[in-house]
């Protein structure tokens, strides 16, 4: 029994770190259409970054966020006025795939070059303690990685919900046209979209730093995971994703303790698989998601 | 026109018969006087990019090692050893065209294997077909013994199976009183490291200590603490990881994390790399792993190894560099005896011979080999004791005794 609660308990934190990792990914899909596979890449390149920070000037893991943020924002400008703005709008999601699995190869290759391929990684005296509470182990770094992307999407959300560029994307997340019509600038919307997509991608990067080493190829495993919790999510709702990181969080940490972790593993496509013929725009998609 | 459809029969006969002739001369034309006096070619092809880009690496610099050294001395039999490299991107397609093509097109005298049993089997299988001995440096899973092989030699102490077996050993012959009763094995799925692990968990459950945890992870597995919890729950006096690095370090974390504190952890791979250590912080006490070499050890020729490997590339050589070493020392001692070097028949069945009845001294110990290819021999157990890997067993090898029970980490 306290082995069930263990694994929920440590369920819920993981999810929490997967809601962060996939919220990026909703929103590239929801403002774009862009299935962004390098994703994964760009927190792999969060986390070497975070590490040169946290190796260079001896700092918090946490204290690179200052920098990293705003240059990932930029970057996500960047990589959406320079590239992805340029692809055919009439297949976009099929394009996008293309493109940013050049991106991710990229990167790969470019943290390959400069870091080598040999492992690297954070480690925090507070990193390996936990804090128990009936019999229930939870990890330090899992709290903060739960802290820290609880924190971060309620960000997103108040940003989304609240501010007027917020309104201007969700404006142009729903009916690009009509957007348009009413005076929004949606080129510019969904450039600072992708911005704040990868902003996430910065956060998510320091926090997996911190809880696992990492080499230039790490990135792999993380796609078919993030894009399983989006789908089942709805696409391009970044609540939706967060709920449903969660739930496949809990599902895994009590798989994994009471079967084995190849059906934890496996759990993530079969919820994709579920999803999928049950309920093609995902679990708490909304209208939008019915497009496709 | 009879006639001239059984003029091209003829003709094309003759163009057959031609090519066969072709065909026949070649491994007679191999060892001409000429081509004697040349340089002895050796063919490798590594993964030089892609997956096993480091492990790749490590293992063409121990060739290069031996090859200097080899050549400082005046060569192999008189002549100046060159070796041809081919980087086959971790692909074992490109590796099976690659051995292909070094062997047919830049005709070398001797062959060298690549990194990894996955890209060891297809390369095998191109060096058998054109009947050239294959040493390998790196393919230690039971498949690879299980092709039917007849040139194949491992050039490393043990099969996976047989890493722990000194470890086993030492915990079976404790006192009663002292010897675990319980075992937590968490593996990845991959031949080599469950290799690791299940050697282990068979023999300690032959001599009664229970298997109270059996896990396997696949490799995608990015969370370990659940795993942590359930060994957690079963309270073990030993885990044991059949681990890579990313994954023993994910171990070695989420087991702290969740207050298991066993008596001894062993894990394999990852604790032999330089960066473990710094990734579990001081957790890495008292850790064991099975360890196929060793910079310190006394064994035939270490010592120049490491010091010519440090003249060349500047660092501390690896395991992998060592591996690539003894494959050389092996061919060197064969090719010494079978006083030959050429890719001819006669040649490469008198070094496959000569190979499969000696015991060669290499710096990973004496080898010799089972009519299967395999080594003899077991690896030794390295632990982390007072921050620095000591060798702990075998005791006549060892340079700090095993600290057993461990320290609470």
């Amino acid at each position: 029994m306290s082995l069930l609660l263990q694994g929920v308990a440590l369920g819920v934190l993981t999810g929490g770190l997967y809601a962060l990792l996939a919220s990026g990914l909703s929103l590239y899909f929801g403002v774009m259409r862009v299935v962004m596979v390098a994703h994964p890449a760009f927190l792999f390149l969060a986390a070497y970054l975070t590490y040169t920070v946290h190796t260079a000037l001896g700092v918090d893991p946490f204290l690179a966020l200052p920098v990293t943020v705003p240059v990932f924002f930029a970057l996500g400008v960047a990589v959406q006025r320079l590239l992805v703005a340029r692809l055919a709008p009439e297949n976009v999601a099929m394009m996008s795939v293309l493109l940013t699995f050049g991106l991710a190869l990229t990167i790969e290759g470019l943290l390959g070059t400069f870091y080598t391929g040999s492992y690297k990684s954070v480690s925090m005296e507070y990193a390996t303690r936990s804090l128990t509470i009936g019999g229930v182990h939870l990890p330090y770094d899992k709290i903060i990685a739960f802290a820290v992307a609880a924190l971060t999407l309620a960000v997103l959300f108040a940003v989304l919900v609240r501010s007027r560029f917020g309104q201007a994307l969700r404006a142009t997340i729903q009916h690009r046209e009509a957007a348009r019509l009413v005076g929004v600038q949606t080129e510019r919307v969904a450039g600072y979209g992708f911005g704040v997509g990868l902003a996430t991608a910065a956060v998510g990067g320091t926090v997996l730093a911190l809880i696992t080493p990492f080499f230039p190829a790490s990135h792999w495993v993380w796609i078919g995971k993030l894009m399983a919790i989006i789908v089942v999510g709805g696409l391009g709702s970044v609540a939706g994703a967060a709920l449903a990181a969660v739930l496949l969080g809990v599902v895994e940490g009590v798989v994994l303790v009471t079967v084995d972790a190849t059906w934890a593993t496996m759990m993530f496509y079969v919820f994709l698989f579920l999803t999928l013929l049950a309920r093609p725009q995902g679990f708490f998609g909304g209208r939008l998601a019915h497009r496709f | 026109m009879a006639r001239l459809s059984s003029g091209l029969v003829i003709i094309s006969m003759c163009g057959l018969a031609l090519t066969a002739c072709a065909k026949t001369d070649e491994p007679g034309a191999a060892p001409s006087p000429g081509q004697q006096q040349g340089p002895v070619k050796i063919g490798i092809s590594l993964p030089l990019t892609g997956d096993f880009s480091e492990p790749g690496k490590g293992i063409q610099e121990g060739y290069q090692v031996w090859a200097d050294r080899v050549n400082a001395k005046g060569g192999l039999l008189g002549r100046k050893v060159e070796l041809i490299f081919r980087d086959d991107a971790s692909d074992p397609n490109r590796v099976s065209s690659d051995y292909e093509s070094l062997i047919t097109q830049d005709k070398v005298d001797l062959v060298f294997g690549p990194f990894s049993s996955r890209l060891v089997i297809p390369a095998a299988k191109v060096a058998e077909s054109y009947g050239m001995v294959f040493v390998e440096p790196a393919g230690a899973a039971k498949e690879v013994f299980e092709q039917g092989f007849e040139r194949l030699f491992y050039a490393a102490p043990a099969i996976a199976d047989d890493h722990y077996d000194y470890l086993a050993d030492y915990l079976v012959k404790l006192p009663e009183d002292q010897r675990p009763k319980t075992a937590a094995y968490a593996s990845l799925d991959d031949p080599f490291a469950q290799g690791t692990a299940y050697g282990l968990r068979d023999r300690l459950a032959a001599a009664g200590i229970r298997t109270v945890v059996d896990e396997v992870y696949p490799p995608e597995t990015t969370d370990f603490s659940p795993i942590a919890a359930k060994i957690a729950a079963a309270e073990p006096d030993l885990v044991v990881g059949g681990t890579q690095f990313e994954d023993s370090v994910g171990l070695v974390r989420a087991l702290q994390e969740l207050k298991v504190q066993p008596k001894l952890a062993a894990f394999s791979t990852g604790p032999t790399l330089a960066e473990f250590p710094e990734a579990v912080k001081g957790a890495a006490e008292h850790i064991v792993s099975p360890v196929g070499w060793s910079a310190t050890s006394t064994f035939t020729g270490n010592e120049e190894m490491v010091r010519r490997y440090k003249e060349m590339f500047g660092g501390a050589a690896n395991e992998d560099a060592a591996n690539g070493y003894t494959v050389g020392q092996i061919i060197e001692a064969a090719v010494t005896a079978a006083k030959c070097a050429d890719p001819s028949k006669e040649c490469q069945d008198e070094l496959t011979e000569h190979i499969r009845q000696g015991t060669f001294d290499t710096v990973v110990g004496p080898l010799s080999f089972d009519d299967k290819g395999r080594p003899e021999q077991a690896h030794m157990i390295q632990q982390y004791v007072d921050g620095k890997i000591e060798i702990v067993l075998p005791e006549q090898a060892g340079t700090a005794d095993l600290v057993y029970p461990k320290q609470e980490w």
